[in-house]
């Protein structure tokens, strides 16, 4: 019998990784090179629901860029990889864009978990990172200007949906919460609102996610008969959560966000249209009557009204990319992410199309990007401003729009 | 692309202190350990909290979080083993492990739950120049491999070793020799905890930021496919198995750059079926893994020679 020895798996080894390494053996940034942009987004996992849109988005959107002449009159290249909804995956990731691909901008990254992973490879690396999560966490401490969020931060989550909890008039509220680092500052916030305006928090918990039941928590918080109950958490807590709700037959009005309450149509599939009945949901998401969201629609061939909430931003992300590399005659984020900022908030031109901004770039005037998912307004630490949150209430097995409000 | 491989040639590294530890809990002594994912948790949590609130060295935080994890796998299975049969140990390791993960993820005063810990410093990092630091990562990854492959050898070539591969084959045969089942038994779990901390701490310096959400149960897969691949009960084997399993995972990611017709779509949904069926081949036609476990043998003609 032929034995495997150091020798031939060292051999095999080298005969594998050579071939997989020559199409990086060249210069990713010589003259007329495409520009490299990472795209990390969940094809798979817990929120691999999410991902396939963001990809299609910054696919369409580079193609966009590229039709009118690129960027510094090069073409953008995107690396588009699942990020398997894991920390460490994104982590690995992040460090291929980067050492592999030799990238200057990594975009995408939906969860929290995979933003923080991120952040401090690109921080090191002086590399742009710009993510969709909301933990308030990814901005916080010192960035060096190289991490943006295009999402609002959770704390301001707790601020609409408080506010509008006040104007649904509830009396009382309780509060389920999944253990998770986005929903505590919602649900911290959150509270605190509601006392302020004279209003009671009969009880709120905090639950372990993929728990085989969730009847205790339930009882424990519907039990208390609330006028309504709060839960924020992800689509499969939440069914579980709801099942039990239409089982114990509670009477409590039920909110939640719409990554749980309706996850493009799953919610409704998983546990039938007389269950999900009257349930609110809220997220943010794009001004739906923004021309910037309108073309975006256009540019993804989707019915008119078709509601994206997290392709936009992928959009946005490969759009201001794209405009401050153009600002700065620099596709190095060193130069680059000091533009953000500039072409994001202005002063300047307002304008809504990426190719007409990336002209006006070009001709030296100075502008005002207005994205698909947002206005692309940045606070000096990376945070978004000027995205706002829906609020649909479920009729029929069917989400009907209610309101769209802004922290 | 050679910054990328010495990334990858860390985790490799890391994973194979994990394998290697499964290798000497399970390989060598025959104990199940389902409780992987949360000891690993527990090394990585301890070596970053250690510096991050104990405000201790990096390599001090490492020795605690090996101290750490031997301690809780020691009291686990002196608990455990003086009460049940060694079948139910691995499943009060499920259960210890899914504790020790449960705890990181609730208890927020200390662990800041699924926040996570950021900005863990690593070893020297403060006196190696960023540029090169990865080098030193790299370096300190391997000799901390090699020392770790070269004590478990030791122990296993060691009178200590043969009583553990006894217990493993059967120990009551064992005890009928007058070998304290028990406490060998206490000595193996310890010792391969100690190492299981110290990947976990190497971990937490490689990504320096660590959450509940790193150390699923999908950890455990890879370290038993690691130890499988390998070869049960061979150290060295431990390790080519950990990187044949780190190849398959993140280089199965360049099949796409390589083949034109697969995009991250596609290669998403059968990356998993690539990795599944190159295990299925490698047990099809290699099912004692890579290497085979290290037997003391004695040549039979000095054999033939000392009977005369």
């Amino acid at each position: 019998m032929s034995r495997i020895t150091r020798r031939t798996m060292l051999k095999s080894a080298a005969a594998l990784g050579a071939p997989l390494a020559f199409p990086y053996l060249n210069l990713a940034h010589a003259q007329g090179a495409p520009i490299p942009i990472g795209v990390g987004v969940p094809l798979t996992g817990n929120a691999g629901a999410y991902g396939p849109d963001m990809a299609e988005a910054a696919k369409r959107t580079a193609a966009k860029i590229n039709a009118a002449g690129g960027v510094l009159g090069r073409k953008l290249e995107l690396f588009i990889e699942d990020s398997e909804s894991s920390a460490a995956v994104a982590a690995n990731l992040t460090q291929k864009f980067i050492n592999v691909h030799k990238a200057q901008s990594c975009v995408g990254y939906w969860g929290t978990p995979e933003g923080m992973s991120s952040r401090p490879i690109a921080v090191q690396n002086k590399v742009v990172l710009m993510v969709s999560s909301a933990a308030n966490a990814i901005t916080e401490g010192d960035t060096q200007g190289y991490v943006w969020r295009f999402q609002m931060k959770a704390t301001d989550w707790g601020i609409v949906i408080s506010r509008a909890a006040i104007k649904l008039g509830f009396k009382s509220v309780g509060v389920l919460g999944l253990q998770n680092a986005f929903v505590l500052p919602i649900m911290k916030v959150f509270e605190e609102r509601m006392k302020e305006a004279g209003r009671q928090v009969v009880d709120s918990l905090i639950y372990n996610p993929e728990q085989p039941s969730y009847r205790a928590e339930v009882e424990r918080i519907f039990g208390k008969k609330p006028e309504a109950v709060y839960c924020f958490g992800l689509l499969p807590d939440f069914v579980s959560i709801i099942k039990e709700v239409y089982r114990g037959g509670f009477e409590s009005k039920v909110v939640a966000l719409s990554i749980m309450a309706d996850a493009e149509g799953k919610f409704v599939q998983a546990v039938g249209n007389q269950v999900a009945e009257g349930i609110r949901h809220f997220q943010p998401m794009p001004d739906v009557a923004a021309p910037g969201y309108k073309k975006f629609v256009q540019l993804m061939g989707a019915p008119a009204d078709r509601v994206f909430l997290f392709p936009p931003n992928t959009h946005d992300q490969i759009s201001i990319t794209a405009l401050a590399m153009e600002r700065a005659k620099s596709p190095m984020a060193v130069d680059w992410s000091k533009q953000i900022i500039t072409v994001g908030n202005g002063p300047g031109q307002e304008v809504d199309d990426v190719v007409d901004a990336l002209k006006l770039v070009r001709e030296g005037k100075p502008i005002n990007f207005q994205g698909a998912g947002s206005t692309c307004d940045f606070t000096p630490n990376g945070d978004q401003l000027g995205r706002g949150m829906g609020h649909w209430i479920i009729k029929g097995g069917k989400s009907v729009f209610v309101e769209y409000q802004k922290p | 692309m050679i910054s990328f491989l010495v990334l990858l040639g860390i985790v490799v590294c890391f994973s194979a202190i994990l394998a290697l530890a499964l290798n000497f809990q399970w390989g060598l002594g025959g104990m199940v350990n389902f409780g992987l994912a949360g000891f690993y948790t527990l090394g990585a949590y301890t070596c970053a909290l250690l510096i991050l609130k104990g405000g201790a060295n990096t390599f001090v935080a490492m020795l605690g979080a090996m101290a750490t994890v031997a301690a809780a796998c020691a009291l686990t299975a002196l608990v455990t083993l003086r009460v049940t049969e060694e079948d139910y140990f691995a499943i009060v390791t499920l259960g210890v492990g899914e504790m020790l993960r449960l705890v990181a993820l609730n208890e927020d005063w200390l662990t800041k739950g699924a926040l996570g810990l950021s900005g863990i410093p690593r070893p020297l990092g403060d006196v190696i120049p960023s540029e090169i630091y990865v080098y030193f990562l790299l370096a300190l990854s391997i000799a901390l491999l090699l020392g770790t492959l070269w004590v478990l050898n030791v122990l296993a070539r060691s009178p200590f070793g043969r009583i553990v591969r006894a217990l493993r084959e059967d120990d009551v045969v064992a005890a009928t020799l007058g070998k304290n089942v028990l406490w060998a038994r206490v000595r193996v779990f310890a010792i391969g905890g100690a190492f299981i901390g110290l990947a976990g701490a190497l971990h937490a310096f490689y990504y320096q930021y660590i959450d509940p959400t790193q150390f699923t149960n999908i950890v455990i897969a890879y370290a038993f496919m690691a130890v499988i691949a390998g070869g049960r009960g061979a150290h060295a084997g431990a390790i080519w198995g950990a990187a044949a399993v780190m190849v398959l995972l993140e280089g199965s990611r360049f099949l796409k750059d390589v083949i034109p017709w697969l995009d991250s779509d596609r290669l998403a949904a059968i990356r998993i079926i690539i990795i599944g069926v190159g295990l299925i081949l490698l047990l099809v036609f290699r099912p004692q893994g890579f290497l085979r476990e290290h037997r003391l043998q004695v040549d039979l003609v000095t054999a033939t020679m000392r009977n005369r």
